[in-house]
């Protein structure tokens, strides 16, 4: 971590809006008297609040100044050699995927779209494993009564504290048209991180929320520089990589479903510039894979340090929503990506990784809804299983774009990926009399390939049904 | 849909009942199919009812036919006058010019949603003019597009910047110049600013209906669709039709044309990606102004268009949003293509069909008042209408179409309504039959003779369903009620009201039978008739509950979205 010395601070301070306005209202405070002293200021700064506000920019600054390193060690030893051998199976799928786009070449008209890596399903597969291992080695002694699938060893948040932060979302109500005009002035004029937080935890304007991303990104001003890296991506893009190949199967998915076919050709462009962007490897919160060097060049991970999995279009689809300028949707994607979404790929006892979410998601359920959480035990569909996918791809083709927004703006809201917590115990919730008259999996598959609306409002309003 | 009428309102209800309906058309896709869904009966010779006809049968046959009171048509004689692109333009330009020649500059500023256009060959020089100007006046080249006069799904369309390129054109022209075929093209500033979703260019279909000129009785379809071209746009390129041109007839073309989702968005789902990246605000006024642009389109040809209560026409109009998201028309179609490419438009296309024959109501069923019908709002009558000012909604246009549960609340509205007034006069009827037979009493005993009296009882007694009937026996009512107090008791008065689909004549007989016996007599048929009007009592009923919520208690967001989704599962549910 780098620190910042008083010059750096105050130089930085300089380049705040807030700053001047604070020296402004000083100035103004002031305005007849000729001599000043620092105990005035001092006195007249504590009066006002502006004391608390220097204090918050300040500490804004630092915190900004700080940079976030990646992830790479987890500190539950045996999470670190689950990642090498997950990565070391995804190798082995990059093989085998390798192969069939052979074939396939040479057999043009059986072609497979079904090409990736790896899915959503292979990464709880892949954690359920964990469960043996753990009680095969670390706990023999130990006997587990709990029907979960994971039962790990992790430190987590208690489900009763993730519940009662987002329980004000229930309370929620429509806000008058001068209400909503505020708070687009309070996006427009608010720079710091807290606040636009704030923002972002209540109510988002359509219409503002480009802009409120931007600038929690300190994209705001940066249009040239995005526009600049993304041109430069493009033109590296002329040079194809076979990941290039899946990318474009992927795509396919996409293009069937109406909100986002019109976009599948931004979407493409955005992932190919993606794997090959340099600065993602630095930027990234966590290391996907444990990078293992392989000697032929085709089989080694892209440049961003992990590999490109199923459905990673579905991340920049709701995306294509906020801005008509590509270089904006890339640097959006990147960042969620790079902040977020890629906790939900990871093999890590963090509090926002796929484990802790799926660990958070049966505790609650079973503790909540017993009854639904043994009869699909019984039934032989788990939980997790019903609804990994709604987790893993953040609901995205579930729900209509504004609702996948709002996700988007409470993931922003709290720095957190637990809201899909709350939606995905929501949606069991919303089933629930459905899935207890299920007997088998054929019937819960049925449930879930009807027609079916989901809203985020209603999800929330289902999690904290009794 | 119309199955709700044939659900709720009872065979003898009907003015003029759907099996008696005729239709005859040329075309063999959703026209057909939409007009089979009504069971009505298909015709080849000139007994139809409806005609849905190719625009030329109007231009050669319309004016030497005489058409039966009760036949309908799918156009106006002169449609022309707004559908075809030169005379549109013309016609908007005079109205314009009459509108500032009578003071009214602001309503004739309003008239700035068409691109600059020139008539060619006749306006050759004037365009050669303004495209000089325009050329030395911007650093970039002002590009402009070449329309022909009267083709349709993109013919001969081309784009050019400059005027060598139309020079070739120009000299087969000249060339033909006595030649009275040349064929006429327009000339517009082609809009070089379009709004780009996805990096593409799309335009919009909007459904207008026109039943009536005077007064001016339009109905907005609900639905519509944006067309995307299936190429990035890119405003150097002018040469490929691809990126510049929407039509589904051209894009189908091209080779990464999209058959599951025909390259098109319906309104709802591009309102919905509009409101998610501009607010509500931005887009309400848009839509808002597309409406506007649709009225003022036809207010401008009001008084060039022939009126004539056979017609109507259902026009396709074509808008495209720029940057600023400013509509602008570029073409309204007479016949708008009524051939699907998906499941989904399949079954709009028939939807859309089915409300206009709802509305031209060969059946005869509607009060002609309804503000909305299906899918279908009615947006002008006489005057623009305007939406209560307490409404969210500044227009229904890309809203939630719930067509389904409007015509099931507008059929059960009807149905009652239906019957009521077939009870009223059946009841009537019998009073009018039950008077004649007082004077008979009457005329028996002062001249012990019967002359007028039975004649009238037949006369009001047949119960036919007939309107001209129906009409007559209200005018013998008037005549006779007011004096008169009906006979029977009250009771009895509640066993005729029990009998709506008995003969009158029947009811009448007996009437006399309980009023001679003087006596409650059990009607024999009282228990399937009691069922009859519990039926009726219950279908009052549920219309209460199921009572239409006015939109404004609705979030207009909100019902886009749910529109959004049915339509994409939908999708998926097909495939």
């Amino acid at each position: 971590m780098q620190q910042l010395d008083n010059q750096e601070i105050l130089m930085k301070l300089k380049s705040q809006k807030q700053f001047w306005d604070i020296k402004k209202k000083i100035k103004q405070g002031f305005n007849d008297q000729q001599k000043i002293g620092v105990n005035d200021i001092q006195k007249f700064a504590q009066s006002c609040e502006i004391e608390d506000q220097l204090i918050k920019l300040i500490s804004h600054i630092l915190k900004k100044s700080k940079k976030r390193e990646t992830l790479k060690e987890d500190q539950i030893e045996f999470l670190n050699t689950s990642k090498i051998k997950w990565t070391e199976l995804l190798f082995k799928n990059l093989d085998i995927v390798h192969q069939k786009t052979k074939n396939q070449e040479e057999d043009d008209t059986n072609t497979d779209s079904k090409l990736y890596i790896y899915d959503e399903k292979n990464l709880l597969a892949f954690l359920q494993t964990f469960k043996q291992q753990q009680s095969n080695t670390l706990y023999q002694n130990v006997q587990f009564q709990s029907n979960k699938i994971l039962n790990i060893n992790i430190p987590l948040k208690s489900s009763q504290s993730i519940l009662d932060k987002y329980q004000y979302l229930l309370l929620q109500e429509e806000l008058s048209d001068e209400k909503i005009n505020k708070i687009r002035k309070q996006i427009e004029n608010e720079h710091l991180d807290i606040e636009l937080e704030k923002i972002a935890q209540t109510f988002v304007p359509n219409g503002e929320r480009c802009l409120l991303y931007l600038k929690y990104f300190e994209f705001d001003h940066q249009d040239t520089v995005l526009q600049q890296h993304f041109a430069k991506l493009q033109k590296e893009c002329l040079n194809q990589l076979f990941y290039d190949e899946l990318l474009e199967i992927d795509g396919h998915e996409i293009s069937e479903d109406t909100f986002y076919f019109v976009f599948q050709e931004q979407i493409l462009t955005c992932l190919k510039c993606f794997i090959r962007d340099r600065t993602i490897k630095e930027n990234i919160r966590i290391q996907l894979q444990s990078g293992i060097k392989k000697e032929h060049a085709e089989f080694q991970l892209p440049i961003t340090g992990f590999f490109p999995f199923k459905n990673i279009s579905k991340y920049v689809a709701p995306l294509c929503y906020l801005s008509t300028k590509i270089h904006i949707i890339y640097a959006l994607f990147k960042e969620f990506f790079c902040r977020y979404f890629c906790f939900l790929h990871s093999i890590s006892s963090e509090s926002n990784s796929i484990l802790s979410l799926c660990m958070q998601i049966e505790e609650i359920v079973s503790t909540r809804s017993p009854k639904l959480f043994h009869h699909l035990k019984i039934i032989g569909c788990d939980t997790l299983k019903l609804i990994i996918h709604q987790l893993v791809y953040c609901f995205i083709g579930d729900m209509d774009p504004p609702h996948i927004l709002t996700i988007y703006d409470q993931i922003i809201g709290h720095d957190s990926l637990e809201i899909l917590v709350i939606l995905c115990v929501g949606f069991l919730n919303k089933y629930k009399s459905k899935l207890l008259l299920a007997k088998n999996q054929e019937n819960v598959q049925q449930i879930f390939s009807e027609l079916r609306e989901d809203r985020f409002q209603e999800l929330v309003q289902y999690a904290y049904k009794q | 849909m119309s199955e709700y009428f044939r659900k709720y309102i009872k065979k003898e209800h009907y003015a003029n009942h759907y099996s008696n309906l005729k239709f005859k058309t040329s075309f063999r896709n959703c026209i057909l199919e939409a007009f089979k869904r009504r069971l009505w009966k298909e015709t080849e010779g000139d007994d139809w009812d409806i005609m849905w006809a190719e625009k030329e049968w109007i231009h050669e046959v319309l004016d030497h036919t005489h058409l039966q009171s009760n036949q309908k048509i799918n156009h106006f004689r002169n449609h022309y006058e707004l559908t075809r692109k030169d005379l549109m333009i013309k016609n908007f330009k005079r109205y314009k010019k009459n509108l500032e020649r009578e003071g009214k500059q602001e309503e004739a500023n309003n008239y700035n949603f068409f691109p600059l256009t020139f008539h060619l060959p006749s306006e050759y020089p004037i365009f050669f003019e303004e495209f000089k100007r325009q050329s030395t006046n911007s650093d970039t080249k002002t590009a402009w597009i070449m329309k022909p006069i009267g083709k349709s799904q993109g013919k001969g369309i081309f784009i050019f910047n400059k005027i060598q390129q139309i020079s070739q054109w120009k000299n087969t022209l000249r060339y033909n110049q006595d030649n009275p075929q040349a064929e006429a093209y327009i000339v517009q500033k082609y809009i070089a600013d379009p709004l780009l979703i996805g990096g593409k260019k799309f335009d919009m279909r909007i459904y207008l209906l026109c039943t009536s000129y005077q007064p001016l009785t339009l109905y907005l379809y609900r639905t519509g669709f944006a067309r995307f071209t299936h190429h990035r746009y890119d405003s150097e390129d002018i040469s490929n039709t691809y990126v510049h041109l929407t039509n589904v007839a051209i894009q189908k073309t091209s080779d990464n044309y999209d058959e599951k989702l025909g390259g098109k968005w319906n309104l709802q789902t591009l309102k919905l990606y509009l409101m998610t990246k501009y607010g509500q605000e931005k887009v309400a006024e848009t839509f808002y102004n597309i409406q506007m642009l649709m009225i003022r389109s036809l207010q401008a040809v009001q008084k060039i268009i022939i009126n004539d209560k056979h017609c109507f026409e259902l026009y396709g109009f074509d808008i495209l949003l720029d940057a600023q998201l400013k509509p602008w028309l570029l073409e309204v179609n007479a016949s708008p293509s009524m051939t699907s490419n998906t499941p989904v438009d399949f079954e709009l296309k028939c939807g859309l069909l089915d409300d206009v024959f709802t509305i031209i109501d060969l059946e005869k069923v509607l009060t002609g008042n309804e503000e909305q019908i299906g899918g279908f709002d009615l947006i002008c009558k006489g005057n623009p209408i305007k939406l209560p000012i307490n409404s969210t909604f500044t227009t229904y246009l890309g809203a939630f179409n719930n067509r389904q549960q409007q015509l099931k609340k507008i059929a059960k509205s009807t149905a009652i309504r239906l019957a009521q007034t077939y009870q009223e006069s059946q009841t009537k009827a019998i009073e009018i039959g039950s008077k004649g037979q007082k004077e008979k009493e009457e005329k028996d005993k002062q001249m012990r003779s019967s002359s007028k009296g039975p004649q009238v009882m037949q006369n009001g007694g047949n119960g036919n369903n007939k309107p001209n009937n129906l009409t007559k026996q209200n005018t013998i009512i008037k005549r006779n009620t007011t004096n008169l107090p009906a006979l029977g008791t009250v009771q009895n008065k509640n066993n005729i009201k029990r009998q709506p689909l008995q003969n009158a004549g029947q009811q009448q007989q007996q009437n006399q039978q309980s009023q001679s016996n003087s006596s409650k007599k059990n009607n024999p048929n009282e228990d399937s008739m009691l069922s009859a009007n519990q039926k009726l009592q219950k279908l009052t009923q549920e219309s209460k509950i199921n009572q239409f919520q006015p939109y404004k208690q609705q979030s207009q967001y909100n019902e886009v979205m749910g529109m959004g989704v049915v339509s994409r599962n939908l999708q998926k549910n097909e495939e």
